[in-house]
């Protein structure tokens, strides 16, 4: 081993943090490019969303990493570990996961559109874990670019200096070099002991069809070799390690990979629950190595139930989940029993961008047609024993007799908007019941603090700011408190039955609004059948409104003889085809989509 | 499946022949036929339809023919002459039944006193006449060669002829058209007292004129109140609906059309006809070259066959016994398709707990009558 490699001095680990659409894989691509990890013929548009859908939404959900080796301009080549973020606010946990594992961070901004709420949020992340973060303003070839402006933006919204943050273009690949050199100049080198015993922290895991797990750690002493015999932490489990590399993000095999450094391990393990996120890797020998600080464990936020639309594939679905658990962590889900929609799962989703996207996934990869329910949040019930339970699925709740106080979650949320559209994003907040905590004036931005509830954050706050707003405000959030609540339950009732999985919890006082706007968006979901279909939205036994889907008249056939056979039974084979994608709820078949009316009857 | 193969010779059996041709291709209509060019092929066509019964032999099983239907196209396109010369043969070979309804469709501007007095000397004994409507802008939106007038006409000649089964085809839901002016149409058709009237709404239909250009149709209330003012005046009128899309005086109901909806038996021979023939292995279907020219060159005209494999034929069956208003009874079931009555479960059971079907006969409820394709689709896989 030369003397230059047992040396850490050469290493940078970092992360981007930025928003989406604010350049963050452009740039990654530009370093992969630079560094020569891949040839010109090889760099498909950004490389490091590596899941379809990932790329389809321009987000990356799995944090990834690429180790690149940069010559820089003091002669001196470095190794560049580069760990990947998600930039969804619904994946913030996995955020604050990839910082764990660097000694720095470059903060990249739209030098035409300014500092986002997220951005914020996970700049003080990496603040608080004692990272270097380096301001970068990107996109300065467009003509509306204002980098003064948004470097003093930074200064005054976050509190770095930022006067003198490197401008470039990603996208031109001008200024991408200089962003390196800052990069190799600011962010220290990692610190371990390449001799130490072995102490590793595992990033992220994901399963791999041909591999089986494969985890993404960051060693901080020692060495691991292939064939050593590892210890997971927590699980206390040895393993024998198969196979170690690196990504460039090509995979390559190595022998070894020592304090410092960031590399994939293969180790014969068969779920992702077998080499936990957040855990501590260590060698066999040296069982009492010290437990690194781990990630706190990831909470669902909202919660729906998930049907299959025909019920012989129950089976296929819970073997589906089970796979794409596999491979995230914070999917949960448990068997939930419905009287409309009979057995499927009740799940737990980081928010609603996770639920499309695991819905999503479901379908198009397993060919699956499910149902899914309104989503709900959780809330605290005391009831009148009181013990309290908390409640992720409204059918249920208890009865109104046996509940002392519901309490429903609270977030605070932070909202970075340039002042003109202040009035409309306040008119919003109050109008989702939230309450002002602060406001305070940035430069062109204002940065106001709302406490809301959950559920009215979660479900399509987001989507009505990006309006109120014409795109301009950002929003990070995160829960504060559990608070006490007029809360009931809305049942809706199809011809008089009680449908379980249509039951939404919601405040007294947006009962009769969101009730009528439910009946409504119903009746133009459900199609017209044989008999009037009545659909009633009720608190208890009082109904607080009713639409009625009146009858078809008819479904006939006109004329038909001898020869027509083949061509009519196309005909019913289309028309039976539409309706089994719907679910039969006593007499009356309902869409799919309707089970999810409740989202879009939100004014 | 256990089946035991139901008896042929149980199994009434009808004969279809198909003329393509037509004047001039209306804009709604999906059947198989051609404008005729300057001469019709009648006498090859007719040699041809001659060698095709003919290979159906086998297929007959010593069964008369109760029952033949010169369909088209416009079958009043061709003489008596020729439609002769094909009955001729089948009473010469003795497949004909004595009493057999042979019906010929014809179109009131094809209706000459020559003709026709020729149709009936060959035994043509039913002409089901294309009227579609009494108004004549009606009549040229649907681009047809006839007007009022010429309905009339052809009315007294086919009286005048001794012809006492007849059937006027009429259409409702028509570009245009009101509640009255249906009515209208409906009150002209009775004026004439025909013993037997197909009143069905006009439907778009793919592969048509129609279906490219389609014009604007009454909306859903108009065609509701056509429907029931319609069906109150036939019912006053004395005549019952005894299939979706006919009505008749008692003893005037269609015998050819009543043996495809009891799933009968039928040779079907022509350009593009169908057949269902029942064999030692169950009900066959049969099929002929679409395309008249090709059907003129053909050997055997193209004909082909296919087993109706169970699941289909379970289909088949209601498909075409739901149409009657009386429906069958629930042995006819087995005795047409030789399945157990059970291969009809568990959609039968889910159908009578619905409410559109009878209890003690396969026929629809007057819920089930307004939802037939609901109904006929619980069979559909």
């Amino acid at each position: 081993m030369s003397e230059e490699l047992s040396d850490l001095s050469h290493i940078r680990n970092f992360s981007i943090i930025a928003h989406i659409d604010h350049g963050k894989s452009t740039l990654a691509d530009r370093f992969i490019q630079v560094c020569g990890g891949l040839t010109k013929r090889e760099m498909a548009e950004q490389v490091l969303d590596s899941m379809d859908l990932e790329r389809e939404r321009g987000i990356t959900i799995k944090a990834q990493s690429v180790t690149l080796n940069y010559r820089a301009r003091d002669g001196k080549t470095y190794q560049l570990n580069f760990i990947d973020t998600p930039g969804h606010v619904d994946f913030s946990y996995e955020v604050s996961r990839s910082l764990f594992a660097c000694e720095g961070a470059l903060l990249v901004v739209d030098a035409a559109q300014g500092v986002e709420a997220q951005s914020v949020a996970n700049c003080y992340t990496a603040i608080e874990q004692d990272l270097e973060v380096i301001p970068i303003l990107n996109k300065i070839d467009l003509p509306q670019a204002e980098p003064e402006r948004v470097a003093q933006e930074i200064e005054s919204v976050i509190g770095l200096e930022a006067m003198d943050a490197v401008r470039c273009s990603a996208k031109s690949g001008q200024g991408v070099e200089d962003v390196l050199e800052e990069l190799v100049r600011r962010v220290p080198p990692p610190q371990g002991n390449i001799e130490g015993n072995l102490q590793a922290l595992i990033i992220d895991s994901w399963f791999d069809n041909y591999l089986g797990v494969v985890s993404l750690v960051r060693i901080r002493h020692g060495r691991l070799r292939k064939g050593d015999k590892i210890l997971i932490k927590s699980t206390g489990k040895a393993h024998g390690v198969d196979e170690i590399g690196y990504f460039d993000p090509k995979r390559h095999v190595i022998q070894e990979l020592k304090a410092g450094e960031v590399g994939y391990i293969v180790a014969g393990i068969k779920d992702i629950h077998g080499a936990p996120v957040g855990d501590t890797i260590t060698s066999a020998k040296t069982p009492d190595v010290a437990q690194l600080p781990g990630f706190q464990k990831v909470k669902p936020q909202v919660y729906a139930g998930l049907f299959t639309v025909n019920s012989d594939d129950y089976e296929d679905f819970r073997d589906a989940l089970e796979k794409l658990s596999l491979n995230d962590a914070s999917l949960f889900y448990e068997p939930e029993s419905s009287d409309a929609l009979g057995f499927g799962f009740r799940c737990g989703f980081l928010g609603m961008l996770h639920m499309e996207i695991i819905q999503e996934r479901l379908e198009r990869e397993y060919d699956l047609d499910l149902i899914t329910t309104a989503p709900t949040v959780v809330f605290e019930v005391i009831k009148s024993d009181g013990t309290t339970i908390y409640v992720d699925n409204p059918s249920r709740l208890p009865e109104p007799g046996a509940i002392e106080e519901i309490r429903e979650p609270i977030v605070r949320a932070n909202i970075l908007v340039p002042q003109e559209h202040l009035g409309a994003v306040i008119t919003l907040c109050t109008e989702k019941r939230g309450t002002q905590v602060d406001m305070q004036f940035t430069g062109s931005q204002v940065n106001v603090i709302y406490d809301m509830p959950m559920h009215e954050v979660v479900l399509d706050f987001f989507d009505r700011l990006k309006s109120a707003s014409r795109g301009f405000a950002s929003l990070d959030f995160a829960f504060d408190r559990y608070q006490a609540a007029p809360m009931v339950r809305l049942d809706v009732l199809v011809n008089g039955d009680q449908v379980d999985a249509l039951a939404v919890i919601m405040h007294r006082d947006q009962v009769h609004s969101r009730g009528r706007a439910l009946c409504e968006k119903m009746k133009e979901l459900i199609p017209r059948q044989m008999f009037d279909v009545a659909i009633q939205a009720a608190i208890g036994r009082q109904v607080v409104s009713r639409t009625t889907v009146k009858a078809l008249r008819k479904n006939v056939t006109a004329k038909c003889y001898g020869g027509d056979v083949t061509r009519k039974k196309k005909l019913l084979e289309k028309q039976k085809q539409g309706k089994k994608r719907m679910k039969q709820v006593g007499n009356v078949e309902i869409p799919q989509d309707a089970f999810l009316a409740v989202l879009k009857a939100d004014n | 499946m256990a089946a035991a193969a139901p008896d042929p010779t149980e199994i009434p059996l009808g004969l279809y022949v198909h003329l393509p041709w037509c004047v001039r291709k209306c804009p709604y209509c999906d059947f198989n036929s051609h404008e005729a060019g300057t001469d019709l092929p009648e006498t090859t066509y007719t040699d041809a339809l001659l060698a095709d019964l003919e290979q159906e032999a086998d297929w007959r099983q010593g069964r008369p023919i109760q029952s033949v239907f010169f369909g088209g196209g416009t079958p009043s396109l061709f003489s008596g002459r020729a439609l002769g010369r094909l009955l001729d043969r089948l009473r010469q070979l003795g497949w004909l039944a004595d009493d057999a309804e042979i019906t010929l469709e014809a179109n009131p501007g094809t209706v000459e006193r020559r003709y026709f007095a020729d149709y009936v000397s060959a035994g043509i004994n039913r002409i089901s006449l294309g009227v579609q409507s009494f108004d004549d802008a009606a009549l040229t939106r649907l681009g047809r060669i006839h007007g009022r007038d010429d309905v009339f006409r052809a009315w007294d000649l086919l009286q005048s002829l001794g012809l006492k089964r007849l059937n006027i085809d009429l259409m409702h839901g028509l570009p245009e058209q009101t509640p009255d002016s249906a009515l209208a149409d409906l009150n002209a058709a009775l004026t004439l007292d025909p013993g037997h009237l197909s009143w069905y709404q006009l439907t778009i239909e793919p592969n048509t004129v129609f279906y490219r250009h389609t014009p604007e149709l009454p909306s859903e209330p108009v065609l509701e109140a056509i429907e029931d003012q319609g069906r109150a005046r036939l019912l006053e009128a004395g005549y019952a609906q005894y299939e979706i899309s006919a009505w008749a005086r008692p003893g005037h109901e269609c015998r050819h059309n009543i043996n495809y909806w009891t799933f009968g038996d039928y040779i079907g021979i022509g350009a593009g006809a169908h057949g269902k023939l029942t064999g030692p292995a169950g009900p066959m279907r049969t099929t002929r070259t679409r395309m008249p020219d090709h059907y003129l060159q053909a050997v055997n005209g193209g004909r082909r066959q296919q087993p109706v494999q169970d699941t289909d034929l379970v289909f088949e069956y209601m498909l075409n016994v739901l149409r009657l208003r009386a429906g069958a009874p629930e042995q006819l079931f087995s005795a047409r398709t030789g399945l157990p009555l059970d291969t009809l479960e568990p959609q039968l059971t889910q159908l009578r707990k619905k409410g559109l079907l009878h209890n003690d006969r396969h026929a629809l409820t007057d819920l089930g009558w307004r939802f037939y394709n609901d109904a006929v689709a619980a069979w559909v896989n």
